[in-house]
C-alpha cells in the first residue's frame, strides 16, 4: 500500500506529533533528584581544597572582598544572636532551593562543622563547584579570631605575630588573651553585632544584591 | 482574494515583492531564535521593556528629579551604575529593527507606507495606531510583557501567567474586532 | 552546561552583543512572516488569515520541545532560565487590554518595531503611542500599584499548578497546536473567500 504524498505542512505536523509523543517520557532536569559522581567527590574531599580557615575569612572581611557569599546555616534565632559579619542566613532545609548564581563562590559555616560539611555535599550534588566550608565553624571563629590566646612560652617573633591577630580580634569586637590569664567564670559573651566598616572602603558586602531586570 | 497575501513591492524596484513565508517555517525560525536565547543567555525575548527603559531615560534627561522619584521609572533607571539604555532588551530591539529591515530589503518589501484598510483615511489610521499604542503600553506593563515576552517566551516555558495572558489577548482582540472592522476591511 | 551566561562562559558585554544578534534573528523571522504589516496582523482577528496564531504557536512548540529535550539530555538547566513571576489578575486584565490595542492599532510592541524599521509610518506612530502610554502608566502607577502587584503567585508553571508531569503537558500542547493549525486552515478557507 503506497502512502499518499504529504505536503510540507503535513510532514511538519507529523514530526511535531512524534516529538510530542516522545516528550511524554522526558524527565525535567534539576529537580530535587540529582546524580552524584562519587569518585570525583571523594577526590575533592581528600584534597581538602574546599576549606577556608577562620583567619583567612577574617582577612577577607576586613579587606571588604565581595566576590563570595558567606552563608550561616544555623537557625534564625542563633543567627540573630550573633553571626559572623557579612554572613547571610540560609538554613540547611532552605539551601537546595536558594537561588545562588552558578558563578558565585559560596562559603558555608555552622556551629561546629558537621552541618556545613553536609550542606557542602548537598551543593556539590547540585552541581555547584565553588563551595567552601569554614574550618571549625563558629567555634573555630571564636577560638581563632575572636578570642585568640597567646601561649605563655611565646617568642618575640610570636608576640609580634600575635599583635596582628589581636588587632583582627579587636576589629570584630573580640578579646585577645594571654594564656594563664584569669579565665572568666561566666561563659564568654559574644560581641554585640556591629558590622565592621571594611578598611578598603568598598561597598558594604551585606548591601542588597543588585537584581538585574530579566523580564520583558 | 485578500491582498494581504500579496505584499506590495518597493517603489522603483522593478520586481514584485516576494510573498510571505510559510507561517510554520517562520514560526520554527522564531522558535529556534527563542531557544538560542534560552541556551545562551538564560532568558527569553521581549520588547515592551525596551520601551520602558527608553522612556525612563528620556524623562530622566528632561526631569531627573521626577524620574527618580517615580517608582516605576526608577526601576528602569537602576542604581546609577549602568546607563538605562545599556539594557538587554534595548539592544535586542535594535537587533529586531536591523533584522526586520534586512528581511524586508531582501524581499523587496521595504518602503515608506501606511498599512491600512481601503475604507479608512491615513489620518484616522495613524490616530488609531497612536491610540492602540497607548492601550498596548498599559496592557503590556500590567502583564509584565507583551506577545514577545509573555506569550512567546512564557508560553515556551509553560509559564502559568503567560498562558492566561495569551488566551486573554485573543479574547480581547476578537471581542473588539467587529467594532474596528472599518479600519481593516 | 547551558544557559552559558549563567555558568559564567561570558560576561555582560557579550550578553548585550548576543541581545542584538538574537534580536536580529527575531526581527528577521517576524518580517519574513509578514508581521511588519498591520493588515496581516489584524487579519488574524477577522479570521481570514490565521498566520499570527500559526506563527506564534509554532514558535512556542518549537522552543518548548527544544527546552524539553535539552533538559532531558541534561544539557540545559531550565531552572536557571528566567521565568516571569505570575500575577494572575493583572496579567489577565493586561492581556485583554493588549488584545484591544492589537486590533485598534494593528501591532504589538515587537511587531511595531519590525514595522517601523521597514518604513511603515503607522508602525512608527504606534511605537510613539507605546512611549506615550508608558509615560501615562508611570504617572498613574502609584495609584494602581497595589493592583499591579496583586495575585503574586511567584514563578509557577502549568505542570506545577496542574500537578502533572512536564512531558505530559508538552504532549498536550503539541496535540492542541497541531489540531489548532488544522482548524485554523479550515477557518481561513471559509472566511478567506469572503474577503
Amino acid at each position: 500500500m503506497k502512502l499518499p504524498a504529504l505536503t510540507l505542512n503535513q510532514k511538519l505536523a507529523c514530526v511535531a506529533l512524534a516529538l510530542g509523543v516522545l516528550a511524554l517520557f522526558s524527565v525535567p532536569h534539576r529537580g530535587p533528584v540529582v546524580t552524584l559522581d562519587t569518585r570525583e567527590l571523594a577526590l575533592i574531599v581528600e584534597k581538602e581544597v574546599d576549606h577556608v580557615t577562620p583567619s583567612e575569612l577574617a582577612g577577607w572581611i576586613v579587606q571588604g572582598r565581595s566576590d563570595y557569599r558567606l552563608i550561616d546555616l544555623r537557625a534564625e534565632s542563633d543567627y540573630a544572636a550573633y553571626h559572623i559579619p557579612t554572613a547571610e542566613n540560609v538554613t540547611v532545609a532552605a539551601l537546595p532551593e536558594f537561588p545562588f548564581l552558578r558563578t558565585e563562590k559560596i562559603v558555608l559555616y555552622s556551629d561546629g562543622g558537621i552541618h556545613a560539611a553536609q550542606a557542602w555535599m548537598l551543593m556539590q550534588a547540585q552541581g555547584y563547584r565553588a563551595v567552601y566550608t569554614v574550618l571549625g565553624g563558629l567555634e573555630g571563629w571564636k577560638d581563632d579570631v575572636l578570642y585568640p590566646v597567646l601561649p605563655a612560652q611565646a617568642s618575640a617573633v610570636d608576640r609580634a605575630r600575635f599583635e596582628r591577630v589581636a588587632a583582627l580580634s579587636r576589629f570584630f569586637g573580640g578579646e585577645p588573651r594571654a594564656e594563664g590569664a584569669a579565665v572568666a567564670t561566666a561563659p564568654m559573651e559574644l560581641p554585640k553585632l556591629v558590622a565592621p566598616v571594611p578598611s578598603s572602603g568598598a561597598a558594604s558586602p551585606v548591601a542588597p544584591r543588585k537584581k538585574k531586570k530579566e523580564g520583558c | 482574494m485578500s491582498s494581504d497575501h500579496r505584499p506590495a513591492a518597493m517603489p522603483g524596484s522593478g520586481r514584485p515583492a516576494s510573498p510571505y513565508w510559510n507561517p510554520y517555517l517562520a514560526g520554527i525560525g522564531l522558535g529556534l531564535v527563542l531557544l538560542a536565547a534560552f541556551v545562551l543567555v538564560g532568558r527569553g525575548l521581549g520588547a515592551s521593556g525596551a520601551f520602558s527603559s527608553t522612556v525612563a531615560w528620556l524623562v530622566n534627561l528632561v526631569a531627573p528629579a521626577h524620574a527618580q522619584s517615580n517608582e516605576y521609572l526608577q526601576g528602569y533607571l537602576g542604581d546609577g551604575t549602568t546607563h538605562p539604555l545599556k539594557a538587554w532588551l534595548v539592544f535586542e530591539v535594535l537587533g529586531v529593527m536591523a533584522g526586520a529591515l534586512f528581511s524586508a530589503l531582501l524581499a523587496g518589501r521595504a518602503r515608506i507606507a501606511v498599512e491600512k484598510g481601503p475604507r479608512v483615511s491615513t489620518g484616522v489610521r495613524l490616530l488609531c495606531a497612536f491610540a492602540g499604542g497607548i492601550l498596548m503600553a498599559f496592557g503590556a506593563h500590567l502583564a509584565r510583557g507583551c506577545t514577545s515576552g509573555q506569550a512567546l517566551t512564557g508560553g515556551a516555558l509553560l509559564n502559568l501567567g503567560s498562558w492566561a495572558f495569551m488566551l486573554m489577548v485573543f479574547v480581547g482582540g476578537y471581542a473588539v474586532a467587529w467594532f474596528m472592522r472599518w479600519q481593516w476591511r | 552546561m547551558a544557559p552559558f551566561y549563567k555558568y559564567g562562559f561570558f560576561g555582560d558585554e557579550m550578553s548585550l552583543v548576543l541581545a542584538f544578534v538574537l534580536g536580529t534573528g527575531f526581527g528577521f523571522f517576524l518580517e519574513r512572516a509578514g508581521f511588519g504589516s498591520a493588515r496581516k496582523l489584524a487579519a488574524q482577528f477577522y479570521l481570514y488569515d490565521m498566520s499570527v496564531f500559526k506563527v506564534m504557536f509554532t514558535a512556542i512548540v518549537t522552543a518548548l520541545l527544544g527546552v524539553t529535550y535539552l533538559g532531558w539530555l541534561g544539557w540545559l538547566d531550565l531552572s536557571l532560565v528566567y521565568l516571569v513571576p505570575t500575577h494572575l489578575v493583572p496579567q489577565i486584565v493586561g492581556g485583554l487590554v493588549l488584545g484591544v490595542g492589537f486590533v485598534v492599532g494593528g501591532y504589538c510592541p515587537g511587531t511595531s518595531v519590525a514595522s517601523l524599521a521597514t518604513g511603515r509610518v503607522d508602525g512608527f506612530v504606534y511605537a510613539f503611542g507605546i512611549g506615550a502610554g508608558t509615560l501615562v502608566y508611570a504617572e498613574v502607577y502609584p495609584a494602581i500599584k497595589d493592583f499591579v502587584n496583586s495575585n503574586d503567585m511567584g514563578q509557577v508553571t502549568l505542570p506545577e499548578v496542574l500537578h502533572l508531569p512536564w512531558g505530559l503537558i508538552v504532549f498536550v500542547v503539541v496535540v492542541i497546536a497541531v489540531a489548532g493549525f488544522s482548524a485554523a486552515t479550515l477557518v481561513e478557507r471559509h472566511f478567506g473567500d469572503k474577503a
